[in-house]
């Protein structure tokens, strides 16, 4: 009888690595516009089976997501299986192993003493959510992925390839470019963005996703290991999983090579391997020079305090997340909220809005009119990497729902056509003293020519002004009609004044505040 | 008087008199001999794709346009994120339609593109255009979103209020450019028509170029030269133009205007609206620049 298949074990492992990560990015790519007005794949699906999120937008919102009901899957997978997602299917974990061969971190890390931080960051994160202080989305393995891939990296991506192509377009002769022009139009037809995309805090956000990277120079997926909350939340639910590898004992002598090689540090002195820290990886397996490793159903005994949480650690994270919510309520903008504040149509009340947003940055990734931007300040330091309008860089496309299809935790709802058509995002105002007709005696109206409401919620008056040279001119000045204004911000984005627009979209009227109406 | 004074003072006067007085004597007998009376044809039916084929039949056929071999842009508006029965953007069936016939006629490729205002796959997919011409299944035919690389500058030498902009190289690089604007509202410039689509093929910040639109379209028109307008009646949008949205605002005419001269096609069409070819003023400034006829006398109108 044959023992061992021929192909060791961590082989499969890494393919199954290479396949999610593949469909991460078949996903990833995906998450656009595809020529119909619904998304044809669940482009979403990462954020749905992640049960971090999904506890941080339930305690938020103190109700059920059932968006979000996958993320149970996980956690069975889990008990069943200890945190072998950890190691066979989390995208970012296949990252940072595939960083580790590049960055080479040390060998024999074995020590874990930082990894109750995990803990202590998700309870922090769960106690804070619960009493109004959102976090879950800054840590979360997939949103830093996601945020990265979306705002940093695919934009460079197309910057250097379109770049590469524009140079040949113009500067290579006629025969390359015929080979070259049938790859590019390959390329913009697979994986390119439609268009140049352009987004806020880009550079932070490939900043954070560096960091988990690079700190695998200190320790092999010191992330995984230490700090991610999510690993943390699985960790405890593997604790009890019902396949576990089992290690060596005293027979091996000297040997600790599965100790050494041990990417998550999960193998102790007398070689036991902690199942809140093993990701099933199988190396040890593999390389163990006895074959003396094994996986079984059978669970070892729970090795006491293996959580390395102290309790006057623990009670101070609860202490820290409970008062921390506290102090949110003295900063100005709960008073009046920041006017350029603009949140995507279908997006919750504020307070909502923020607790159930998973600053996962799908809805900024699929946005047609690349109109979202990840929010610094606006809302709040917790309110960072949240979506917001920034009509001068993109605006609000009349006819598209795509932001409420990828949003995985109902921030953002689903909206039907005719219900966006009537969601008041915000409103428009003209600024008198730029606008070319009012300013200048000059004719434009491009505004009005763009408002995309059936009855134009921008109309024009025709008025005579005297021009800048003297000559009395009859222009067309154009105005906002409030009741018909949706905030789209199309008439901010084609205003064709170079610098600031003359007509400006604020968050004036939104209908997702109580008694938003109108001024009157 | 010296010899050389005399022979200075011949030069002079007969450069004056070779000069000045032959083109005072010959120029209008000249103008007059290069310009016929240009032709227009209207068409009026339900059947759309034949009634293509019947508005172009008294101007002599697609092949009067299109040569074998030829490399040909059709030019609808597709500008608008909008439903064809909106009328926002070209009926699809007119494009179709004429795609077709450009085929039959022995084009070499025949390219389809607009440089939209919305997302511009939102607009190629939902004016209906995309679809009707994937059902030709042609390989000769491109339907391509607009490449940014390939906007050039070019100079307007003749412009008075615009004098260079870029514009795309297809455009310009065609055998056959043919334009099909849809007839609509606008705000700005009342009507948008063939000398207002033409916008669709030009690179830079469009917003610009509404500070004296009229003139600015006029100029380009006079480096956007296409060799034929099919005006797309079939229905037009009476109000909230250019883009529209309430089906109430949508006339049906059924009606299809064609002709090789780009400003009596525009000037015929401000009839559909119960204006003038004076209201508009790209027709005006095209027609002083000697771009095309707007008298509706000097017309001479074909019913097809």
């Amino acid at each position: 009888m044959v023992r061992k298949s021929k192909i060791p074990v961590y082989l499969w492992r890494r393919l199954s690595q290479l396949l999610f990560f593949a469909l991460f990015l078949f996903l990833f790519i995906k998450t656009d516009y595809s020529g119909s007005d619904e998304l044809e794949y669940a482009v979403n699906i990462l954020f749905r089976i992640d049960p971090l999120l999904a506890l941080a937008a339930i305690f938020a919102g103190k109700t059920m997501v059932a968006l979000m009901l996958p993320a149970l899957i996980t956690l069975v997978f889990t008990f069943v299986s200890g945190r072998s997602f950890c190691g066979w299917i989390c995208p970012m974990g296949t990252l940072v192993d595939g960083a580790a061969a590049v960055i080479r971190p040390p060998q024999g890390t074995a020590g874990n003493d930082l990894r109750a931080v995990k803990y202590y960051l998700l309870v922090f994160i769960l106690v804070a959510a619960f009493l109004g202080l959102p976090l879950a989305g800054y840590l979360d393995p997939f949103s830093l992925l996601v945020r990265a891939f979306s705002f940093a990296l695919y934009p460079a991506f197309d910057f250097a390839v379109s770049s590469f192509f524009g140079f040949t377009y113009l500067h290579a002769p006629d025969w390359v470019n015929a080979a070259l022009e049938p790859v590019y139009e390959f390329l913009k037809n697979s994986i390119l963005p439609f268009t140049h995309r352009v987004y806020g805090l880009s550079l932070f956000s490939l900043l954070l996703f560096a960091m988990v990277l690079v700190l695998n120079h200190w320790q092999r997926r010191f992330f995984c290991r230490n700090l991610c909350p999510l690993g943390g939340l699985l960790a405890l639910v593997s604790r009890f999983s019902l396949l576990a590898a089992h290690g060596g004992n005293e027979d091996c002598g000297k040997c600790r090579k599965c100790r050494t090689i041990c990417r998550m540090g999960a193998i102790d002195e007398e070689r036991r391997i902690s199942t809140a820290d093993c990701n099933l990886c199988l190396d040890c397996l593999a390389l163990c020079p006895r074959n003396r490793i094994h996986l079984s159903f059978h669970r070892p005994p729970l090795t006491a305090g293996s959580c390395g949480m102290s309790r006057r650690a623990f009670v101070g994270t609860v202490a820290t997340g409970a008062l921390l919510p506290l102090f949110l309520q003295g900063r100005p903008f709960t008073r009046r909220p920041d006017p350029q504040l603009i949140r995507p149509p279908g997006a919750l009340p504020e307070e909502e809005f923020l607790g159930r947003c998973v600053r996962c940055g799908e809805c900024m990734k699929v946005c047609i009119g690349n109109a979202l931007h990840p929010a610094f300040l606006e809302a709040g330091i917790e309110g960072m990497f949240t979506p917001m309008l920034r009509s001068r860089i993109g605006y609000c496309e009349y006819n598209c729902t795509l932001c409420g299809q990828v949003c995985p935790s109902g921030a953002i709802k689903k909206l039907t056509l005719p219900d966006k058509h009537a969601q008041v995002i915000g409103r428009a105002f003209f600024d008198k003293n730029l606008c070319l007709p009012y300013a200048k005696g000059i004719p434009c109206i491009v505004c009005e020519e763009h408002c995309p409401t059936p009855d134009k919620a921008i109309k024009f008056r025709e008025q005579q002004v005297i021009n800048a040279r003297g000559e009395t001119v009859t222009v067309l000045q154009p105005f906002v009609v409030d009741e018909l204004c949706v905030g789209c911000g199309i008439c901010e984005n084609k205003c064709p004044l170079p610098g600031r627009a003359a007509v400006r979209v604020t968050s004036e009227g939104e209908a997702r505040q109580a008694g938003g109406g109108h001024f009157l | 008087m010296d010899r050389r004074q005399f022979i200075k003072d011949v030069f002079l006067w007969s450069a004056g008199a070779s000069l000045a007085i032959p083109q005072f004597r010959i120029i209008p007998s000249a103008l007059a001999a290069e310009k016929p009376q240009p032709l227009l044809s209207v068409a009026k039916g339900a059947d759309y794709a034949a009634l293509v084929s019947r508005v172009l039949a008294p101007l002599g056929g697609m092949g009067q346009f299109v040569k074998p071999g030829d490399k040909v842009v059709i030019k609808p508006n597709m500008g608008w994120d909008r439903k064809p029965e909106q009328a926002a953007n070209t009926n699809p069936l007119v494009v179709m339609a004429l795609a077709n016939l450009a085929l039959q006629a022995g084009a070499g490729k025949v390219m389809i593109f607009d440089r939209s205002c919305n997302e511009p796959r939102r607009c190629y997919a939902n004016s209906g255009i995309q679809d009707a011409l994937a059902g030709l299944d042609d390989r000769r035919l491109k339907m391509d979103h607009m490449d940014s690389r390939k906007f050039v500058p070019v100079q307007i030498s003749r412009g008075k209020s615009l004098t260079s902009w870029e514009i795309y190289k297809d455009a310009l690089d065609a055998d056959c450019y043919i334009n099909v604007p849809v007839a609509k509202h606008h705000g700005l410039s009342r009507l948008t028509l063939g000398l207002k689509n033409s916008m669709g093929v030009i690179g830079g910040n469009r917003g610009d170029m509404h500070h004296d639109l009229g003139q600015k379209l006029a100029d380009l028109a006079t480096v956007i030269r296409p060799k034929l307008t099919v005006i797309d009646a079939t229905r037009i949008l009476l109000r909230n133009g250019p883009q529209g949205g309430d089906l109430k605002d949508v006339k049906q005419l059924d009606t299809l205007i064609a002709s090789a001269d780009p400003v009596a096609a525009d000037a015929y069409a401000t009839t559909l609206f119960d204006l003038q070819p004076a209201d508009i003023d790209s027709t005006v400034a095209a027609y002083k620049m000697g771009l095309g006829e707007m008298d509706l006398a000097r017309i001479k109108v074909l019913t097809a």
